[in-house]
């Protein structure tokens, strides 16, 4: 599916991947985020190979995918808590309440993630990227589902991960909504990535 | 604590699910009144035949539990969301053992009383060496139970293939656990007693050693 794609993503850079269905969007997600090895080639952060520090790799980035990646059964906070304790948070029960306040699920955080709207559960999925504060953000549809006031949440979030020098893969089908946040635009064309 | 909270969120989530814990009681009790209503009303040999029935009862009812265990991973991306916490996954699979180990006790706490009624077998006396076998057969099973279903995890007709790779695996524990609850409420025949302990316990360390080495690629492996 991904043949010769080469990405380079430098600190304070948001950038967005556009491609048609099935071009190989999550695929190359997946495998920038260590979810999946590469058959060929090399994912490296700050010039090491990341299956050399899989773990600690995974833990300085923040990810979403189309799958919510949260536990049905759980409210909003305990799935965070539980992901915060799982990745040695500090304080991950406040930043968990502070984060879905920010979010705008303080009235919902204590019922069970199975009850929620694709948009709210999109926004604990967030939320959940952003627990431990990560310098890089690997998201998949972020704006899937979401309203105004969600794509304007997201966006935030981006802002500020630029502001802060963080970097950031934001993969859209559109570049309508991401528009304003992103420094550049690549395409994933026939297994390569391409400038827009 | 990596491994307690696994643990905890897998029994909480086991303890929201009342449909699954319903399922779950009812499943081993009937399993144990049928069997009961088999070997009955007139029983050749009370005990063995209620050692077998109550381990029989248990370790088809676990599968009941590993497979809500799987579901569980599944709803939540198939352990993507565990892999991207960058947690130990040795640690993660002994808190999943851990939290299908207490679900399997409580299904012993059922099964217990109901076996020593139907079967008019054991004695209060006797409860903490059947606990005790119970402890060490439910180690084992848990163990291997936990590595098995996240082996099935990525495959198709996972539930089946679950009892396939499970079952044959567990003969060991299964006749053990069945021999030495058969000797602690019959008379006599105690002699293989210590050896039997011995390849349970062997079983345990084994399921807990080979998921020590095999974990992290099966959870790797994903789905």
């Amino acid at each position: 599916m991904l043949s010769g794609a080469s990405l380079a993503l430098e600190p304070g850079e948001v950038i967005l991947l556009a491609g048609p269905n099935g071009s190989g969007k999550t695929t190359f997600a997946r495998i920038l985020s260590t979810l999946l090895p590469p058959d060929d080639g090399e994912v490296t952060l700050d010039d090491e190979p990341v299956s050399e520090h899989r773990a600690l790799t995974r833990r300085r980035i923040g990810f979403t995918t189309h799958v919510p990646l949260l536990y049905r059964g759980l409210t909003p906070v305990e799935n965070l808590v539980f992901f915060a304790r799982l990745a040695e948070v500090r304080d991950g029960g406040l930043r968990a309440i502070d984060l879905l306040t920010r979010f705008g699920l303080k009235d919902a955080m204590h019922r069970p993630v199975a009850n929620f709207s694709r948009g709210m559960l999109q926004r604990v999925v967030l939320c959940r990227a952003l627990l431990n504060d990560p310098p890089i953000l690997i998201l998949d549809e972020p704006y899937a589902g979401l309203d105004e006031d969600g794509v304007a949440a997201v966006n935030t979030v981006l802002r500020e991960a630029r502001a802060a020098g963080r970097s950031a893969l934001v993969i859209a089908h559109g570049k309508e909504r991401a528009q304003s946040v992103v420094t550049r635009t690549v395409h994933l064309r026939d297994g390569r990535i391409e400038a827009a | 604590m990596i491994l307690l909270e696994v643990a905890r969120k897998d029994l909480t989530l086991y303890a929201r699910d009342v449909r699954f814990l319903a399922t779950l009681g009812l499943f081993s009790a009937s399993l144990t009144l049928i069997l009961s209503m088999a070997f009955g009303p007139i029983y050749q040999d009370a005990p063995r035949e209620a050692a077998a029935t109550m381990w029989a009862s248990l370790f088809f009812a676990g599968v009941l539990g590993l497979t809500r265990s799987l579901d569980m991973e599944r709803e939540a991306g198939g352990g993507d969301a565990l892999r991207m916490s960058g947690a130990d996954p040795y640690a993660i699979y002994l808190g999943k053992t851990l939290a299908n180990f207490l679900l399997l006790a409580a299904v012993f706490a059922l099964l217990l009383p109901l076996t020593s009624v139907f079967f008019d077998v054991g004695s209060l006396s006797g409860l903490p060496r059947v606990a005790g076998v119970a402890a060490i057969a439910l180690l084992g099973y848990s163990a291997w139970g936990t590595l098995f279903a996240a082996l099935a995890r990525g495959l198709q007709a996972r539930e089946l293939l679950l009892s396939v790779l499970l079952f044959p695996s567990l003969i060991p524990l299964w006749i053990g656990a069945v021999k030495l609850t058969h000797a602690l409420w019959g008379e006599g025949g105690t002699a293989s007693v210590g050896d039997w302990v011995k390849v349970m316990l062997v079983m345990d360390v084994l399921g807990l050693g080979v998921a020590a080495w095999l974990y992290e690629p099966v959870q790797e492996a994903g789905e």
